[in-house]
This record gives structure tokens, sequence and C-alpha cells, in this order.
């Protein structure tokens, strides 16, 4: 065994446990346990699996997004130090000063790499399983994927396609086709509504202006082509893995901005209105208000003038 | 001005270009991934330099083996947990090639002498 595939591993092996588990769940409720159906509600199954499980990671980061408003004085005056200034090494002295910042703070809310890379085996061992299957070779995986099952998931097809299949290698299947282009056409969507609901809705003012944020537009325009080049080479079982990841995000895109929105946002106003509509609206700066770091009391020397009863009474009421 | 035939001038830097070929697939590997794949997922890593950029530098100044080796360490510290920062690749002591505008690893000796 190669040294790749020794890290990659344990991951392998709960990939199909769970993979494996889902399916005999299914088959138990009474599904055919060689129909594509079955094995694509496995599918299905391992990515609800998977993304509950990032949910944890995913509410840290957006809290340490949160109390980023804590340092936007600082993160202002960094920006402002290099406003207009486009060359290379001015952007690369932002970049350095805004790290060093969050770090000091504690506020860094960039989600981290490795879980990125964690992901990425789970997608290869789906795709290995079913290319094989495709090449006929004989074989399981690593765990629990034994042959026999290996075999029915490769061979298995949804309606007539085969889950092995690919758009370049459709077997001149229609439906094949019908089912890449349109599963294509719905993760274009579903990752061009996520990225654009975060965008347009959900960054502040201060966001907005930074030259990340340009960027990131930019983007928006070429994922619809890479999805549409790397649809052509994934068999259609690696495709709803991805598709189902897609709708998962998208989801909970949408529900951390209706209900946690970030503050400053047009999103937070909106869900302020919405709050005042149905006269619910508490006043306070968001979830984690309390854990804001207040540093700006004035403090004067200034003796405060005591006030007589009765006018306290007509001044007050606030207390 | 040194006075090194010319042939053995270019047969020296031949023969580092042949030693350079590794890191130098491997350059074009990760330029092309930061260029495609990168993107897909926008600005995540809690470094600066950011994993990918690091792994090209280390691989640049450190060959393939110890690069890559290196960045595999780097992605590792990246997790939820990490406070991030500025994480730059240590300088080789004795820097002994140069690097083109893209990014590739050539002798230093070419041109110059």
């Amino acid at each position: 065994m190669d040294l790749l595939g020794t890290i990659l591993w344990p991951i392998k092996w709960v990939v199909e446990l769970i993979l494996v588990a889902f399916h005999y769940v299914w088959t138990w409720v009474g599904l055919n346990p060689n129909d594509g159906l079955t094995w694509v509600l496995s599918i299905v199954g391992l990515v609800l699996v998977i993304r509950a499980a990032l949910i944890p990671i995913f509410v840290k980061q957006i809290k340490s997004q949160r109390k980023m408003l804590e340092v936007a004085p600082q993160l202002k005056k960094i920006q402002d130090k290099y406003k207009g200034k486009k060359d290379q090494f001015s952007r690369e002295a932002m970049s350095r000063e805004t790290m060093e910042l969050y770090k000091r703070t504690g506020t860094n809310p960039l989600s981290s790499c490795l879980p990125l890379l964690l992901q990425m085996p789970i997608f290869f061992s789906l795709f290995s399983v079913l290319n094989d299957a495709q090449h006929e070779k004989a074989g399981g995986g690593v765990g629990l994927l034994n042959e026999t099952l290996a075999k029915s998931f490769g061979e298995s097809d949804l309606f007539g396609a085969p889950l092995k299949a690919t758009l370049a290698n459709n077997e001149g299947s229609v439906l094949v086709i019908v089912f890449a282009v349109s599963m294509i056409a719905l993760m274009t969507a579903s990752q061009f509504i996520t990225q654009l609901q975060i965008m347009s809705k959900n960054q502040s003012p201060e966001a907005k202006n930074s030259p990340m944020f340009k960027q990131q537009r930019i983007l928006l325009y070429i994922l619809p082509i890479v999805f549409v080049f790397s649809g052509v080479a994934f068999p259609l079982g690696v495709m709803f893995y991805w598709l189902t990841s897609n709708f998962w995000t998208m989801g909970q895109q949408f529900l951390v901005i209706r209900n946690m929105p970030t503050p400053g946002s047009e999103a937070a106003k909106a869900r302020e209105a919405r709050l005042a509509k149905r006269g619910k609206l508490v006043i306070k700066d968001g979830p984690l208000s309390d854990e804001t770091v207040v540093d700006e009391v004035p403090k004067t020397t200034q003796r405060q003038q005591p006030v007589g009863k009765n006018r306290a009474k007509k001044q007050g009421g606030s207390k | 001005m040194t006075t090194v035939p010319v042939s053995a001038v270019s047969w020296k830097y031949a023969l580092i270009s042949v030693f350079l070929v590794p890191r130098n697939v491997a350059v074009v590997v990760l330029r092309a991934y930061r260029a495609v794949i990168s993107p897909l997922y926008g600005d995540v890593c809690r470094y600066y330099p950011s994993c990918s950029s690091y792994t090209l530098q280390a691989i640049q100044h450190r060959g393939l083996s110890v690069g890559a080796g290196l960045g595999i360490l780097r992605i590792a510290r990246c997790h939820p947990w990490a406070a991030g920062g500025v994480d730059d690749v240590k300088p080789a002591k004795n820097p002994r090639y140069a690097l083109t505008p893209f990014g590739f690893v050539v002798p230093r000796s070419h041109g110059k002498g």
C-alpha cells in the first residue's frame, strides 16, 4: 500500500461503514438491495451523516465571524492604511497584518483547510468503487464494502441509468445524458444561489469594500464552467453525492442567513424588520452581544448633578 | 567575467535543470490547482500564506519530497482550532536557484554566469 493509501485508509473505512449501514437499513425497510435507488438513498444518507458531523465546525466558524465585530475598528485601520494600493507587495503586507490581527485577538474567521481535505477521500472512495465497477475490476473496498456489495453498487441502475455511467461514457443511454445534464444544471444552480445569497445579503459593508469580495464575485461566474467540466468525467453515483452535498450547503446557508445574519448586513436588517412586524424585536445587536468587548465608556471627571426626587421620576422610567 | 568555456557552463546548466525537473512539474500542478480548484473554496486558510501557496514555496525552495512533506505538515496544522496567523516557509540557508515570474525554479548561473 502506498503512502497516500495508508493515510486515506481510515477515512475510506468509515465511508464504507456508513454507506453499507444505510444500504442495510434501506434493504431492511423493503427496498431491493441491488436497485440503484437503494444505493442512491445510501449515498444521500452518507452525505447527511457527514454534513451533520461538520455542523459544530460550521457553528464555530460563524461564532468567530461574529466576534470579528470586536476587531472591526482595527481591521478598518489596516484597510485604510492600504487603501488604493493595488500592487502585489501592498496586498501581501495587508494580508499579513490582517492575519496577525486575527491571531492576536483570536478572531480568525476562516474555516481552515484540513476539513476540506478530509472530504476529498470520501469523494474519492465513492469514485473508485464506481470506477472499478465500470472497468469490471473485481474486489471490494477496504472495509465493510465487500466484493458482493461493491459489485451490486457498481452494477445497479436508477430507473435504467447505470450509476457507474458518466456523461462521457454513457453507454449509448439517453437516460444517462438526461440525468447527468440535469444534475449539472442543478448543481450549478444551487452553488450559484448559495454564493449569491452570501454575497448579496450576508456581508457587512466593510467586507463589501474589500478586494476579496470583488474576487469572489468573479468566481461566481467561473464556478458553473468548472461544474460542467467535472460533470462530464464523474459517474452518476458520485454526482448524486455532490448534488446532495450542495443542497445541504444551500439549506444551511439559507437558515444561517435568515436566523443569525452578519450584523450590519442586509439580511440582518431584513430580520429586524421581520421581527418588528411580529412585535418581537428585542433591541440587542446580535446573539453574542454579551461577549462584545466594550472599551469605550467615556470616563469624565465631572460630577453627576444631584436630581430631586420628583424630577428623577419625570426623567426616568428607564431605570 | 570568468573564463569558463561556454560548453562547460551550459553542461552544468543542463544537468541542474534536469535535477530541477520534479519540483518544476510540481510547480505546474500546484499553479493549476491554485488557478482552477482553489477558487472553488474561496478563502478558507487560517494562515498567511495559504496552505497551497506555502506548499508551492516549500517545493520551490526545498525540492519535491521535502517540500511536499512540509506542505502536509502545514495542512495538518490548518484545523478549525488553530489560531492561524503568519507562517512562512523557512528560507533556504544558501539560495542556489532563481525563480521565473511563473514560479519555475531555474539554475542561478543562467545568463549572468
